[in-house]
């Protein structure tokens, strides 16, 4: 007989660790992610033959703003698609009924899913990470210069993928009250496009409603490029809070909507 | 070990119904179940007949709490339908099941095995003794993607009887097995059932509802259009658990075969 016990806060997040892990296994698996990742490696190494546009930047400043462009689009492609693939895939196979019928709750199924996809997003940007880094490094003394030094592209690297999470707490709550794969993918990346031209809305009227939804603009990587200076810790801090209360929002929000679905 | 509440069912419907919204907003509505009264005492095996759409694949989901009533109630052990009590003890395969096809049998069955409270070296103990039962050892570590349909439905019963609940609710079981493993599984059931363990099985062979059931619910349009055991029904005493005429010559030139 099982030896755990099934109630608790424990066994709750034990539950939703299983499915992050189960999720993650998928997605690794998915042919999708590999090929983002394989195209955009391909793309970011690539950037070196596409130097000379560099619009009569720095050299390294192009490198580094085209890279971590193409981890953005890339990453929100694979956050969106992952996550609505993941999502129906488990519920039109029948997998996601012979999970929720066990003691399974639904905000632990839900957060289980966002965290698997928020782990392989994890190695997505480390990987493509990796790949930009190595790219600057080639370039002779670009870590000794002041334009581009590690520590802001780790931190570029961190900020992208705050971004990159959120987008998928944003794609998983379509999701939850969505039927359709295709619909939920489409709705999710007009959402995204929505969220990251949020700064543009209007500051009165009935349109400064809009001000609710969360600007992915403040997580873009390209403004702390652009500084070339490591962000200080107020602002960081500042940034992971306002990142976490739009993830705790929207994962509380699809939890409450898919604890109303019927499977 | 049985583990029977307070309620001397094992599963209690009460006027149970469900019904879902169609048209512009919801405003007519299509009824699966109707007014189902039913009630099972612990270690029966009760089989729900009735032709496609007549409900039975509803019943098996509000009992397993994936729906809820429109009506009525469902009660599993005295606990309400749906809640951890009576999730705890509830095992359920769904009809056609499928399972992600990058996945291996082991990796579905660890995780099956996790969500329900194993750990450790007992999960693996357990994953390897459902691999036996299952027949699935040879390709536990293969991609579900290359299992025959039999395959997967043996995998789909295992997960549903790994953590040895007290209700086992199974949807079409046979489907896509082939005589000898649909044999395998009416000894499976009558074992299980000889444990203690309630059955609920929803199914259009009518042989092997004759054969394995101690209650039979005829369904016909969402609802309940005859219940009692296969003797009252008929007339005359159950079966026992045997092949067919056809299928004991399956059986024999299989083994010849083989």
């Amino acid at each position: 007989m099982p030896e755990a016990t099934h109630n608790g806060w424990r066994a709750g997040w034990r539950r939703t660790g299983l499915v992050a892990r189960h999720t993650l296994t998928i997605a690794f698996r998915l042919r999708l992610a590999l090929l983002l990742g394989v195209t955009g490696a391909g793309l970011i190494a690539g950037s070196w033959e596409l130097r000379t546009f560099n619009f009569g930047q720095l050299e390294v400043k192009f490198l580094g703003d085209f890279g971590l462009g193409v981890i953005g689009l890339f990453g929100s492609l694979l956050a969106v698609l992952a996550t609505t693939h993941l999502f129906f895939d488990a519920l039109g196979h029948g997998a996601a009924p012979m999970v929720l019928v066990r003691p399974v709750r639904r905000w632990e199924y839900v957060c289980g899913i966002h965290g698997g996809v928020a782990t392989l997003l994890a190695g997505f940007v480390t990987f493509l990470s990796a790949v930009l880094a190595a790219v600057i490094l080639t370039r002779d003394g670009a870590w000794s210069r002041p334009h581009l030094p590690v520590t802001v592209l780790l931190q570029a690297a961190g900020v992208t993928w705050l971004k990159l999470v959120l987008i998928a707490a944003m794609a998983l709550f379509v999701c939850s009250f969505t039927s359709s794969a295709l619909f939920a993918s489409c709705a999710s990346l007009m959402l995204v496009l929505a969220a990251q031209l949020r700064r543009f809305a209007p500051e009165h009227g009935a349109a400064r409603l809009l001000r609710a939804w969360p600007d992915l603009g403040i997580l873009d990587a390209g403004e702390l490029l652009a500084g070339g200076r490591a962000a200080g810790a107020p602002w960081l801090a500042g940034l992971t809070l306002y990142w976490a209360a739009y993830i705790v929002l929207f994962d509380e929000l699809s939890s409450h909507v898919f604890r109303r679905r019927e499977c | 070990m049985k583990r029977n509440g307070a309620s001397p069912w094992a599963l209690e419907f009460a006027g149970f119904a469900k019904w879902y919204p169609i048209g512009w907003l919801g405003a007519g509505r299509r009824t699966a179940v109707a007014g189902l009264t039913l009630q099972l005492a612990p270690g029966q095996v009760l089989g729900i007949l009735g032709p496609n759409g007549s409900g039975k694949s509803t019943v098996l989901k509000a009992l397993a709490g994936l729906i809820r009533a429109s009506a009525g109630s469902c009660r599993i052990f005295g606990h309400e339908a749906g809640s951890d009590a009576a999730r705890a003890r509830v095992g359920y395969l769904p009809e056609s099941p499928r399972f992600p096809p990058l996945l291996t049998a082991r990796e579905v069955l660890a995780f099956c095995a996790g969500l329900s409270g194993f750990a450790g070296f007992h999960r693996e103990l357990r994953v390897q003794q459902m691999l036996h039962w299952s027949g699935l050892v040879e390709v536990a570590d293969r991609p579900i993607g290359g299992y025959s349909k039999g395959m997967v439905q043996r995998l789909g019963v295992a997960q549903a009887i790994l953590h040895d609940p007290d209700l086992v609710l199974l949807d079409e079981p046979a489907d896509g097995l082939d005589p000898v493993a649909r044999l395998g599984l009416n000894q499976l059931l009558c074992d299980l059932a000889a444990h203690g363990r309630t059955i609920v099985v929803a199914s259009h062979l009518l042989a092997q509802a004759d054969s394995i059931c101690d209650r039979i619910a005829l369904l016909g349009a969402g609802r309940l259009l005859a219940e009692g055991t296969p003797a009252e029904l008929l007339g005359r005493e159950s079966t026992a658990v045997e092949p067919t005429p056809l299928e004991k010559l399956f059986l024999e030139r299989f083994a010849a075969h083989a």
